[in-house]
C-alpha cells in the first residue's frame, strides 16, 4: 500500500452492507478518521434512516472558504439538520435508493468520500481563484503584467499545531503544510523524506509540482496571524507548488485529494521507515546472536560429570 | 466526545482480529489475523527454505545468513507490499503471496509481520493517526512479560501512540458479562469460559487477577464441532458434506439439549424437528443436505466428548468444577457465583443453562457427601450461576470497548511519556482497569 485511499472504509463497508441487505438494523458507531475528524453513524429515527456526520476540527475556517457550498453541490437532497455536537449530517433514506446497482455504488461512494469533500472547499476556491486571475492575465504580455503577488493566504488550522496555507496566483497554487514532530527519530526520517521530495523533481519526475522545505516561514505567509517563528526549527514548512498543468479541469479533483492526504502519507512512511528498520534489527540481532552462540566453547561431557557432588556443591582438583 | 478521540481497542487472536473504537457496541472490523507477503509461504515458520545453514559462513555485514527472501535484503518499497485479513487470505490463493498467520496459540509469533499488521490495521483499515489516540490491546492469560514489552516497543516507538493499556482477553471478558441484567455487582471475580475456532480455556480470575496455576484449556472447540458435524453429514451420505456446508449447519441449527436419550424421542415423534438446509452451490446449483441429529449432538461434544473423541474425555462442566476446586478457597464461592461465557463456540442455544445444570449437580452431590460424613451438619449451599449476554461472540472486545470509554481509561494508559522517561519494562504493569473503587 503506497498511498492512503481517500475515503473511510469503515463508512464505505457499513453502507454497502447496509444498502445491499434486506432487513434493516440499528446502527450507532461513532468512526475516527485522520486530523481528529470523527464520523458519528447512527439510525436515531427509524432503522431506515441512516444519519451520517462528520465533525471537523476546523470546520469554522473550511466554512468561511466555501465548505458549505462545495457540500451542497456534491450531497445535493441528503443534507438534514446538523446533529448536535456534529458539523455537518447527512440522512440516507434506505427506501428511497437509487435503483441502478451503479448509482447505488456512486452514493456509497459520494458518502465515504466525506472528508474529503469537506477538506477540498479551500482548494476548489484557490483553484478557481487562479483561473480567474489566469484569466485576467491573459490581456497583458509579460512586461506589462501587474506583478500581483496573488490573493490573500488561506490558513486551514486543521490540527492543534498544525496549519495549511494555500494561496492562489495567476501562474500557481501555492500550498503550505507546517509540520511538527514530537519526536526526535521522527523529526529526522522526515527530513530525509522531505529532501527526497525535493530532489524528486530534480532527478526523474519532471511533471512533479515543485517542492520547497525550510525551517522558517517562508515569504508568503510571514505576515499571516499565527505564525511565528521560534527559531527552534521544532516547525517545518513544506510548500508545495502547483502549476496549471495540476490544476486543469481534469487533474483537479486527483490534485486536491492527493495533496489533502499529504501529512497523513508522510506520517504513514515515516511509520513503514521506522518498521522496516525495525524489522532489519531484529534480523541483525538474530544474525549476531547466532555468531555468538557458535563462539560458546564447547563443554567435554568428561568435564562435565566431574562438576557435582553429591550434595550438590561443586568443585574442581586443581592441574 | 467530539474534541476526544475514541480509544482505539484491538483485540488480536489466534484466528480472529477485532478492531474498532471504544464506545461502539461491536468491533468496525472482524478478519482473519492473516498477512500475505511476496515470496514463497513460510510453511514452517520462516526457516527452512532457502540454503542448508551448515554451508553457511557467518557474515556480519550482508545480514545474508538466512532465506534470501528476507525482507532485509530488498531495497525500494518492498516492505509495504502485502495485505492483510480478506485481503490477504485472497492474494495468498493466487500465485506470488503466501499467507503468514503471525498470532500462533494466543501469543505473537513473529513480530515482523505483527508490527506490519498492525500498520495496515491502523493506516488502512481503522484510519488513525496513532500519535492522536489512545489503544487498548488485549493479550492472552499468561502471556510472557517480553511479549508485552515488544508490543510496547511497537506501539510507542514505530506509531508513537499517544498511550497504550495492555489487558488480559478473561478480565475484560468479565467485563463484557455487566451488561447481562443476571450481573448486579461489577465484580472481575468469576471463571472464563472462552471457547474459540481451535482451543477452549477455562480460566478462574479474582478481582481482576488471572490464577495462572488452575488454568485448564480443553482441545474442544469450534473446529472440532465442524469436523463432528462432518462425518456425521458423510456417514449418512448427504449429498453436500463440505467443511463450508458444516460449517454453516452448525451455527444455524445448532442448540444445547437437556438430555440426549429424551431428544432423540423427541426427535422421532415430532418429525418437523428434522429440516433441510439448502446450500447453493457454483454454477448455481443447489443441493438440499437434510439436518438431523447433529442439531443437538454436535455441541453435546462438550458435555460428553467421548461421542467425538478417544483422547480427551472429560466433560466441559468436570472441567470447570476442577478449575475451581484448585483455586485458592477464598475466591471460590466468587468463582461459582459468575461464570462467564465467551467466544463464538458458547453461543449455541441454552448451552449456559445445560451448564450450569450441570456444574450444580457437581456442586450438590459433593456437599450432600461431605454432609453426610461430617454426621448431619448442614450446609448453607452454594451458588452456581453462568452468565450468558448478548455479547458473547466478541466479549473481550466488547469488554474493551466499555472499559476504554470511560473517563478514568487514560489515567490508568502508560502514556509516550512515561515509556520514554522508564523504558519498556514499564508496561510489565498496569493499574487494575474497572477494578475495585470504581
Amino acid at each position: 500500500m503506497l498511498l492512503l485511499e481517500y475515503h473511510n472504509l469503515l463508512l464505505k463497508s457499513i453502507l454497502t452492507e447496509r444498502f445491499n441487505s434486506a432487513t434493516p438494523a440499528s446502527i450507532d458507531q461513532v468512526i475516527s478518521d485522520f486530523d481528529g475528524v470523527t464520523f458519528h453513524i447512527s439510525t436515531p429515527e427509524t432503522k431506515t434512516k441512516i444519519l451520517v456526520s462528520i465533525s471537523v476540527k476546523c470546520f469554522s475556517d473550511l466554512v468561511q472558504h466555501g465548505a458549505l457550498g462545495v457540500l451542497e453541490r456534491e450531497y445535493a437532497g441528503l443534507i438534514t439538520d446538523v446533529e448536535a455536537g456534529y458539523d455537518f449530517s447527512l440522512i440516507v433514506d434506505l427506501e428511497n435508493l437509487p435503483a441502478e446497482p451503479e448509482e447505488k455504488e456512486n452514493l456509497i461512494r459520494r458518502i465515504s468520500l466525506l472528508k474529503r469533500n469537506t477538506m477540498a472547499a479551500p482548494f476548489e476556491k484557490a483553484i478557481d481563484e487562479h483561473h480567474r486571475l489566469a484569466e485576467a492575465q491573459k490581456g497583458f504580455t509579460t512586461e506589462t503584467a501587474p506583478t500581483g503577488e496573488g490573493t490573500e493566504v488561506m490558513v486551514i488550522r486543521y490540527r492543534e499545531e498544525e496549519a495549511m496555507y494555500i494561496q492562489a496566483s495567476h501562474d500557481r497554487v501555492t500550498v503550505i503544510f507546517s509540520t511538527v514532530f514530537r519526536e526526535e527519530t521522527d523529526r529526522i526520517f522526515g527530513k530525509v523524506f522531505l529532501s527526497e521530495f525535493v530532489d524528486a523533481r530534480r532527478r526523474a519526475i519532471q511533471n512533479a509540482p515543485q517542492v520547497l522545505y525550510r525551517n522558517d516561514p517562508p515569504l508568503e505567509i510571514r505576515n499571516v496571524a499565527g505564525v511565528k517563528d521560534d527559531g527552534t526549527g521544532e516547525i517545518g514548512y513544506i510548500t508545495f507548488v502547483l502549476f496549471p498543468r495540476h490544476l486543469t479541469p481534469q487533474r483537479r479533483e486527483e490534485s486536491i485529494s492527493h495533496i489533502q492526504t499529504f501529512r497523513d502519507y508522510f506520517h504513514y512512511h515515516i511509520k513503514a521507515a521506522k518498521a522496516y528498520m525495525h524489522s532489519r534489527m531484529r534480523r541483525r540481532v538474530a544474525d549476531f546472536l547466532k555468531v555468538l552462540n557458535r563462539a560458546k566453547p564447547e563443554v567435554e561431557e568428561s568435564e562435565k560429570k566431574e562438576k557435582k557432588t553429591a550434595t550438590g556443591r561443586s568443585f574442581r582438583v586443581q592441574a | 466526545m467530539a474534541n476526544q478521540t475514541p480509544a482505539v481497542v484491538m483485540d488480536n487472536g489466534t484466528g480472529y482480529s477485532k478492531l474498532g473504537f471504544a464506545g461502539n457496541d461491536s468491533p468496525s472490523f472482524v478478519f482473519p489475523t492473516a498477512i500475505a507477503i511476496k515470496g514463497p509461504t513460510g510453511g514452517g515458520g520462516g526457516s527452512g527454505s532457502g540454503r542448508p545453514a551448515v554451508a553457511q559462513k557467518p557474515s556480519y555485514l550482508t545480514g545474508g545468513a538466512g532465506p534470501s527472501g528476507h525482507l532485509s535484503a530488498k531495497r525500494g518499497t518492498e516492505d509495504l507490499d502485502y495485505f492483510i485479513g480478506d485481503e490477504a487470505l485472497a492474494q495468498g490463493s493466487g500465485p506470488g503471496y503466501g499467507v503468514h498467520y503471525p498470532i500462533r496459540h494466543g501469543q505473537v509469533d513473529n513480530w515482523d509481520h505483527m508490527e506490519r499488521f498492525w500498520q495496515n490495521s491502523i493506516f488502512k483499515y481503522l484510519r488513525v493517526e496513532p500519535e492522536d489516540h489512545y489503544f487498548l490491546l488485549t493479550e492472552p492469560p499468561l502471556n510472557p512479560p517480553e511479549s508485552r514489552e515488544n508490543t510496547a516497543e511497537i506501539m510507542f516507538e514505530t506509531f508513537n501512540c499517544a498511550g497504550l493499556y495492555i489487558a488480559v482477553q478473561a478480565v475484560l471478558a468479565l467485563a463484557a458479562s455487566w451488561t447481562s441484567s443476571k450481573v448486579q455487582d461489577r465484580s472481575l471475580t468469576g471463571t472464563v469460559i472462552d471457547s474459540g475456532d481451535g482451543v477452549t480455556h477455562v480460566i478462574p480470575v479474582a478481582e481482576g487477577y488471572v490464577i495462572g496455576s488452575s488454568i485448564k484449556s480443553i482441545p474442544i472447540a469450534g473446529r472440532d464441532i465442524t469436523f463432528f458435524v462432518q462425518s456425521l453429514l458423510r456417514d449418512r451420505g448427504e449429498a453436500d458434506s463440505s467443511l463450508k456446508t458444516a460449517e454453516r449447519i452448525k451455527e444455524e441449527f445448532c442448540y444445547v439439549s437437556p438430555d440426549i436419550v429424551k431428544e432423540f424421542t423427541r426427535f422421532d415423534k415430532e418429525p418437523e424437528r428434522f429440516q433441510k438446509y439448502v446450500v447453493e452451490q457454483a454454477g448455481g446449483r443447489s443441493v438440499t443436505v437434510d439436518v438431523g441429529y447433529e442439531r443437538f449432538l454436535a455441541p453435546e461434544i462438550f458435555f460428553n466428548p467421548e461421542i467425538h473423541s478417544s483422547d480427551f474425555l472429560t466433560p466441559l462442566p468436570n472441567v470447570v468444577d476442577t478449575v475451581i476446586q484448585s483455586s485458592p478457597i477464598d475466591v471460590r464461592r466468587g468463582l461459582y457465583k459468575n461464570i462467564v461465557l465467551s467466544g463464538g463456540s458458547t453461543l449455541y442455544k441454552d448451552f449456559g443453562r445445560r451448564l450450569q445444570r450441570d456444574i450444580r449437580h457437581l456442586v450438590d452431590a459433593r456437599i450432600k457427601k461431605s454432609e453426610e460424613k461430617s454426621g448431619g451438619v448442614k450446609s448453607g449451599g452454594l451458588e452456581v450461576q453462568v452468565i450468558t449476554h448478548k455479547r458473547q461472540r466478541h466479549g473481550p472486545w466488547f469488554g474493551g470497548s466499555l472499559l476504554g470509554q470511560t473517563p478514568e481509561f487514560r489515567s490508568y494508559c502508560h502514556t509516550k511519556a512515561e515509556y520514554d522517561e522508564i523504558g519498556p519494562s514499564i508496561v510489565r504493569r498496569f493499574a487494575l482497569l474497572g477494578g475495585p473503587g470504581q
